[in-house]
């Protein structure tokens, strides 16, 4: 009687022993995604950068953390595209799930969101889509940022096209009434009127609207130089598609953030030669990292192998937040979350995704966004100079 | 300005005709047989697919895709209510609609399995492109579902006014026990008519796959539609579908225009709180069948 009851208490301890070393091994990063409902597209998206990351991670070894080798683990919460659910999400990984780390909810509204958790529990949370100031105003310690602010997009478009298209002074605005696209269309109003272009059009749309033809006539009517467009991708597909319908023609046509995805491309065919746009990274950056990745080559070649496509930018904002994590981590030398913490606060490292250095708020400082446009099918560089690869080409038609 | 009030009308007299196109099959339904096929929506998103998937692997264009859905979705309904909506369709209508609800998430989740949650838009080359009136412009695709949904709704009103499934029809939904007692198969009845309605769903999803971009998820956003017109329209009305599209149409257009975008959904569903409040029968419906 007596040995059995032993015999199961060494058990239960022998368990209890490997389970603890198993936990050892391993750092949880926590990531809440919104891997069903209209966000979905977004979700996989950051799914394929963060398992590529743990991937590259785990083949090499895993992270170093002092003298010995941790593999990761990224464990998914599905949010179904409601914010209040990321909330919660981000909470029952950190309690529940035990997670080291956490990578934020989708976009810049559900991040602000689970921050307010992340930083109750102190768990250091890098954000890879959430670029809105009102993201990093809440004198949070715990939350970083891949993006820098949204006036990093519309100064260098502004300053290109008042260089580069001289004739252009009426400016329309038409935002999805949404965190981000309106954060960044009141950024591209503020950079009009700095250099004294005039902003004859600003109206919001709400999220879901299956009808652009009001809005689209009245900006008609207004003749505009310059159409600036804010949406995700379903929304921009379908406001290029009623500007043909309507035959609206103008010397600049920008639209943020859809045109970087192939989606949007597929999706608009010959309608989206021309259009403007801007975003964090491009394929076509060259930077030689200290991260896992190395160089900006290397990480392209790697995703390819992986995905059997170019990666756009959200896909390897994803990449590049586990990157930063890993450096943060391995700076420290250790899991211990103040400790990586301050690393991440220190940072000052040259990586895949470019030079990484955040203020004091936890958003990225250091980085130049590219400005592009669709030539032929395809994203070509206009700035910066250092990795141009074509000028600025006016006139977007039917 | 005069010019951009013409526009304005012109985009939601075509808007219209879509939205008639989208909750045709829907009223028909819910008016004769009291069933919300919350289906409907997915049903529109599968009818896309065929024609995106038809157009892109064998060059098929979306008009003749709609030559093909009508047939296909036809079978589709008629066998989904033989042999699972009949079984319930005595039980309150909250019954049915938790039914169809079920189906739609099995439906929903079935399709991102299918064809992922990507976006993605059948884009004709060259496009159908537009026509001028005058300075007034209108898109092709627009009008023919436009077209396609006066053409639905004349098919159904000979079909259920001239032919003896249609009168059968009409039996069934004014009294079923007594049409059952003048030898009228009421199964059969009630699956031609989900036939129908499943297959208006259908074809007009080729023409929708050429307007908006095709999401797994995106039926509940034409479902929310169908909702409003058919309580506008009135149920039980045969065009009463195409008038309550061609409303919601224009109201909305306007609305854009006075009162900015951002406020057009949030008139559609006031409207329909007016409606319900107000004349919950709708604009061509007859008393009894709201």
């Amino acid at each position: 009687m007596n040995r059995a009851l032993l015999l199961g208490a060494a058990l239960a301890l022998g368990t209890a022993a490997a389970g603890a070393a198993h936990a050892q091994d391993v750092i949880r990063v926590g990531a809440p995604l919104p891997i069903t409902g209209p966000l979905s597209p977004e979700a996989k998206k950051q799914q394929r950068g963060y398992d590529l990351w743990a991937e590259t991670v785990n083949k090499r070894g895993g992270v170093k953390v002092g003298a010995k080798r941790m593999k990761v683990e990224i464990v998914y919460v599905d949010y179904q595209s409601n914010t209040p659910r990321a909330v919660q999400a981000a909470e029952k990984l950190i309690t529940q799930d035990k997670v080291d780390f956490l990578f934020s909810p989708f976009g810049s509204g559900a991040t602000k969101a689970a921050s307010s958790v992340s930083e109750k529990y102190q768990v250091p949370t890098v954000a890879a889509t959430a670029s809105s100031a009102q993201v990093y105003d809440q004198g949070y310690k715990y939350l970083f940022g891949t993006f820098t602010p949204n006036d990093t997009l519309t100064e260098p478009l502004a300053d290109i096209v008042g260089r580069e298209a001289a004739g252009v002074r009426r400016v329309a605005i038409l935002a999805r009434n949404d965190l981000f696209p309106l954060a960044i269309a009141q950024e591209m109003e503020k950079s009009a009127k700095k250099r004294g272009l005039n902003v004859v059009y600003f109206e919001k749309y709400a999220i879901g609207t299956l009808d652009h033809a009001s809005a689209l006539s009245q900006i008609k009517s207004m003749s505009p130089h310059w159409i600036f467009a804010t949406g995700y991708t379903n929304d921009l597909i379908l406001l290029r598609k009623q500007m043909a319908d309507q035959r609206i023609e103008a010397p600049v046509v920008t639209m943020i953030a859809a045109p970087a995805y192939q989606d949007w491309i597929d999706g608009t065919g010959k309608l989206s030669q021309n259009v403007t746009s801007a975003a964090w990274w491009h394929p076509a950056v060259r930077y030689k990292g200290k991260d896992v990745f190395g160089t900006t080559e290397n990480y392209v070649k790697l995703f390819r192998a992986a995905y059997g496509a170019l990666p756009d930018y959200a896909e390897a904002s994803a990449s590049a937040a586990g990157a930063m994590l890993q450096l943060a981590i391995e700076k420290a030398g250790s899991i211990d979350r103040t400790k990586v913490r301050d690393a991440l606060s220190a940072m000052n490292e040259m990586t895949f995704w470019g030079p990484v250095k955040f203020g004091p708020n936890g958003q990225i400082t250091s980085l130049e966004p590219p400005v592009f446009q669709i030539q032929n099918g395809k994203p070509t560089v206009i700035h910066p100079k250092a990795i141009r690869q074509g000028e600025l080409q006016l006139g977007v038609s039917n | 300005m005069p010019l951009l009030y013409f526009q304005i009308l012109a985009n939601g007299l075509v808007l219209g005709g879509l939205y008639a196109c989208i909750a045709s099959g829907f009223s028909l339904v819910w008016g004769v047989q009291n069933v919300i096929n919350i289906l409907h929506g997915s049903f529109i998103v599968l009818g896309a697919y065929l024609a995106y998937f038809a157009h892109l692997h064998a060059g098929i264009h979306p008009f003749l895709s709609i030559l093909i859905a009508i047939p296909v979705f036809f079978a589709i309904g008629y066998g989904l209510q033989r042999m699972m909506i009949n079984r319930i369709i005595a039980a309150p209508v909250l019954l049915t609609l938790t039914l169809t609800f079920g189906l739609d998430l099995m439906l929903q989740n079935g399709m991102i399995m299918a064809f992922t949650a990507d976006f993605k838009k059948l884009v004709l080359d060259p496009p159908l492109g537009t026509i001028a009136l005058g300075e007034v412009v209108l898109p092709v695709d627009r009008l023919a579902a436009m077209a396609l949904a006066l053409a639905l709704t004349a098919m159904l009103y000979l079909i259920l006014s001239r032919s003896r499934i249609g009168r059968a029809i009409v039996a069934v939904r004014m009294d079923r026990e007594a049409a059952a007692l003048m030898g009228v198969n009421v199964a059969r009845i009630y699956a031609i008519t989900f036939g129908l309605g499943v297959m208006m769903a259908g074809a007009s999803g080729p023409l929708l796959a050429m307007i908006f971009p095709i999401s797994p998820l995106g039926g509940p956003a034409y479902l929310g539609k169908a909702f409003v017109i058919c309580v506008l329209g009135g149920l039980g009305s045969v065009p009463g579908a195409m008038i309550g599209g061609l409303v919601l149409g224009v109201v909305e257009s306007f609305g854009a225009l006075w009162f900015g975008p951002e406020h057009a959904v949030t008139l559609s569903f006031s409207l329909l709180i007016l409606m319900l409040l107000f004349r919950p029968h709708g604009l061509l419906g007859r008393k009894g069948y709201e």
